[in-house]
């Protein structure tokens, strides 16, 4: 009983979405030339916890499930955000892009729990090397030009 | 089912509103820091190309306060760590590195160096972190340390060695066949990408005294 006291006062402690309409101008997309097929990619495997906009299922409303979203998508965007791309040094651009390529590569991201949920984030090995070669040029053509 | 349960999520999150409004302000006020001091960082990196192409120059001074050694140390001891395949010590080595990065004195820098300083310590801050983070997982470290030798090249080039005589190594097997680069205290070769599976792998690139 006391139990389901709690279950029902968690769920008026909501925390808020991250929803944003801006198209920024450090955005990836336009800061490289990325390809559709790599585009597409990102946006159903990573973008729910590494851009301004996630995706909310109807579970996403439940607590304690909306913490747990809530809490990833803040580590996320710490971590890496695409609309945000452009704000980091070229430096760091690079060891981003290097940082994809290798979580992918050694299949630590998307994360297990994630994927369980989001069948599109379950990348195909073609799906992966195109990631993976994709960033790993493109961090190579921009370490060559500074 | 589902609708009810969504019917009482949007009422919950209508109710929420006032309760988290305090939560919402501290959270967004911690985005913008952020952000603006990433703005910073940018317009400050643009600065440091103007100057570079006026001057053509890039300062190397010694400067008081600033822990240069510290951090080379703790690079090193990150390094060696690898090379005997210890993912313990290596962890506690990155964690010693953002230490130590936590306590420069930036304003004992000259303007042109904290430019150039920020780039890389916000960098190598965050490959300290992650290598700190992943004791037992030594490949996810190796490529983060990876990442950190080219910025700890740079660091040296900026800052100087310390005083201390470094090698620049270089081994072509790894990273795909792309080869990676190490700053070593020791001529001798101690391969921190492939330890004990391949210790001699590498050849000195660049002696820097």
């Amino acid at each position: 009983m006391a139990l389901l006291v709690v279950f029902i006062a968690i769920q008026f402690i909501q925390p808020a979405h991250n929803k944003s309409k801006e198209l920024l101008a450090t955005d990836f997309n336009k800061l490289f030339a990325v390809p559709d097929t790599v585009t597409a990619i990102l946006q159903n495997a990573c973008y729910d916890c590494h851009s301004n906009n996630s995706g909310y299922p109807w579970y996403s409303n439940i607590q304690p499930m909306a913490w747990m979203m809530a809490r990833h998508i803040k580590n996320g965007k710490e971590e890496l955000n695409f609309n945000e791309f452009g704000s980091y040094t070229s430096r760091r651009q690079i060891s981003k892009l290097m940082g994809i390529a290798n979580q992918i590569k050694d299949d630590e991201m998307p994360l297990s729990s994630y994927k369980m949920m989001h069948k599109k984030a379950n990348l195909t090995k073609e799906e992966k090397v195109l990631i993976m070669d994709w960033m790993n040029n493109k961090a190579d053509s921009l370490s060559a030009n500074n | 089912m589902k609708n009810i349960l969504i019917g009482f999520a949007i009422a919950a999150t209508g109710l929420a509103a006032c309760n988290n409004s305090s939560n919402q302000t501290a959270d967004t006020k911690q985005g913008d820091a952020k952000s603006d001091t990433a703005m910073a960082t940018h317009q400050q990196v643009k600065q440091v190309t103007n100057d570079t192409a006026g001057t053509g120059s890039t300062p190397v001074t010694s400067v008081v306060k600033f822990p240069a050694n510290e951090l080379i140390t703790g690079y090193l001891q990150l390094k060696n760590a690898l090379a005997k395949d210890n993912s313990k010590d290596a962890a506690a080595a990155g964690n010693t590195i953002v230490a130590t990065l936590a306590k420069v004195d930036i304003k004992s820098l000259s303007d042109k160096q904290t430019n150039g300083y920020r780039d890389i310590a916000d960098d190598m801050k965050e490959h300290g972190e992650h290598i700190g983070a992943n004791a037992g997982k030594i490949d996810h470290q190796r490529e983060h340390f990876e990442m950190l030798s080219k910025d700890m090249a740079d660091f040296i080039k900026t800052f100087g060695n310390g005083g201390q005589t470094l090698y620049k190594d270089f081994c072509p097997m790894v990273n795909d066949g792309k080869g990676a680069i190490w700053i070593s205290e020791v001529k001798e070769i101690k391969n921190p990408y492939l330890g004990s599976q391949m210790p001699d792998c590498g050849t000195v690139k660049e002696t820097i005294k």
